[in-house]
């Protein structure tokens, strides 16, 4: 009896970890997060003004361009995670990695439904394969790679170095999908699809633009918070998989 | 303007959808940890 | 370090030539994607001919794919790899190896099934047959290249099967973009020429890039 309870004394710390607790930068970004989530729902609808052609649908932009954003930046901290955990080899990198690739590609499917919508709405087709569309489509198909290779059996140190070495190739992979299909367009169709901020360049309206960066703001605190969450949630996991082990080595002995 | 709204409600299912996948998650956690209790007393 | 790659290469070209297992699937592979092809395009049709440039690249992906498999796989299965990774050399000359054996094998494949698809669709070439040539080998590097470090990759997965192909076409998309281009310019119209080359060149920087990639990041691939 005395044994148990010591055990128990011994065990319940790490089961205590368990619930998620709010740290302050929890708190900090779930506020930012709402805060700026609101704000850009105010800039979009009341602040922005309506564009002259295509009315209200172009509202669409802001939601378009800010998840395109987010999906890059999240494809990007996978990459330098990714480098950083086959230098240091400590595995809270590979869970950003992992968490990161994640919450890319599903920013990644949000920037592939909305962008169709709006494209049957301004061009009247559902797709073009245009060189930003193309290029995002192979950028899902490839994370989409980058999770199937975290789906490997195996040790995690096996899976995660694996799957650092595909993250880097396939963000390397990104810019060269881009040019090449860039070109591969302009050779046909001369004339490319204003879609990206970069495009439109002065076109924009300032209201507009104040509009977009609010939204970009927005996004990035979103992406931030869930990252953070996710980052803790995997930790979680991860304790309670060693806690799990630890278990039963004791139940079999 | 329709597809102002379709494309809108469209994000929103997509970012509140794995919202919920992660609280999925986290609920079977939760259970293993309650499971991993139990068994441990 | 070439040295040690060409013994593995030899080793498994010896090997594949003992058996001609993996050859001989492959060529006849590709001889039946040339047959499913012929349903699917009809072959007495003139427009067809438009077709031939991209069907010669469905060949050499999907027999170069049966190939690429094996070549680590069967290292996995017979769990030679630990005997080549206790070996002194480097984890690069094994890729080095694996890459040259993949990419004889491949060449082979192209020599005898190209002619054929030609000769069964009876498609005349209107442009050069050199250039033709180059293109066949600039691609068929890039994609054997990178193929060949995803397979060794993919190879510690039990279904890597399924796994190298999800890995390994989006990756090269800009290789096969470029390539079909390039191919289909210099078959038919070969007045564009300076855009084929222009094809070329962006084929051959990314042979090169991913070339260098692959060499530095295999070490941490092939670790025990």
């Amino acid at each position: 009896m005395s044994m148990n309870l010591e055990r128990e004394k011994a065990q319940l710390p790490m089961v205590d970890l368990a619930p998620v607790r709010s740290s302050v930068i929890t708190k900090l970004l779930y506020g930012g997060m709402v805060v700026s989530m609101l704000a850009a729902f105010y800039f979009i609808f009341m602040y922005a003004e309506i564009e002259k052609t295509m009315g209200a649908v172009q509202k669409i932009f802001y939601m378009h361009v800010p998840s395109a954003w987010v999906a890059f930046l999240a494809f990007f901290v996978t990459f330098v995670f990714s480098i950083l955990f086959l230098v240091k080899r400590k595995r809270i990198f590979d869970t950003y990695a992992y968490v990161s690739a994640e919450i890319g590609v599903v920013f990644t499917a949000i920037v592939l439904t909305t962008g169709p919508i709006w494209a049957k709405s301004s061009w009247n087709t559902w797709w073009a394969w245009e060189p930003r569309l193309t290029t995002t489509l192979i950028l899902f198909f490839l994370f989409m790679a980058y999770l199937m290779v975290r789906q490997m059996d195996g040790v995690w140190d096996k899976k995660a170095r694996l799957a650092a070495v595909f993250g880097i190739i396939g963000f390397a992979d990104v810019p060269i999908v881009f040019f090449a299909i860039r070109w591969w367009q302009s050779k046909f169709h001369p004339i490319v699809f204003g879609e990206g901020p970069s495009q439109q360049g002065g076109g924009i309206a300032p209201s507009m633009l104040v509009a977009l960066l609010v939204t970009i703001t927005a996004f990035t605190f979103l992406y931030a918070y869930i990252l953070h969450k996710g980052v803790s949630f995997e930790n979680m996991r991860i304790k309670v998989g060693h806690y799990k082990e630890k278990l039963r080595e004791r139940l079999e002995n | 303007m329709g597809f102002m709204y379709a494309a809108y409600s469209v994000v929103w299912v997509i970012i509140f959808g794995y919202m919920l996948l992660i609280g999925k998650r986290h609920n079977s956690l939760k259970k293993d940890i309650e499971f991993l209790k139990q068994l441990d007393r | 370090m070439l040295r040690t790659a060409l013994t593995i290469a030899k080793k498994d070209i010896y090997s594949e030539l003992r058996t001609k297992q993996v050859l001989g699937t492959m060529i006849i592979f590709a001889g039946l994607v040339i047959l499913v092809l012929s349903f699917a395009f009809d072959p007495a049709n003139n427009t067809t001919k438009a077709v031939i440039p991209g069907a010669v690249w469905i060949i050499i992906v999907f027999s170069g794919i049966l190939g690429l498999n094996r070549s680590l796989v069967s290292e996995q299965r017979n769990d030679t790899m630990h005997g080549l990774l206790v070996a002194p050399m480097d984890a690069s000359s094994i890729y080095l190896g694996k890459f040259l054996a993949n990419f004889s094998m491949i060449l082979v494949v192209e020599l005898v099934s190209i002619p054929f698809l030609f000769l069964l669709f009876d498609f005349k070439i209107t442009g050069s047959i050199l250039y033709f040539i180059l293109v066949l080998f600039v691609g068929s590097f890039g994609f054997i290249a990178i193929g060949t470090f995803l397979a060794a990759l993919a190879s510690n997965s039990k279904s890597s099967e399924m796994l190298l192909p999800l890995l390994l076409f989006p990756m090269t998309s800009p290789v096969l973009i470029g390539v079909t281009q390039a191919t289909k310019i210099i078959l038919t119209n070969m007045e564009k020429l300076p855009t084929a080359i222009a094809w070329l060149q962006l084929v051959t920087a990314y042979d090169v890039i991913f070339f260098v990639l692959c060499f530095l990041l295999i070490e941490y691939v092939l670790e025990v």
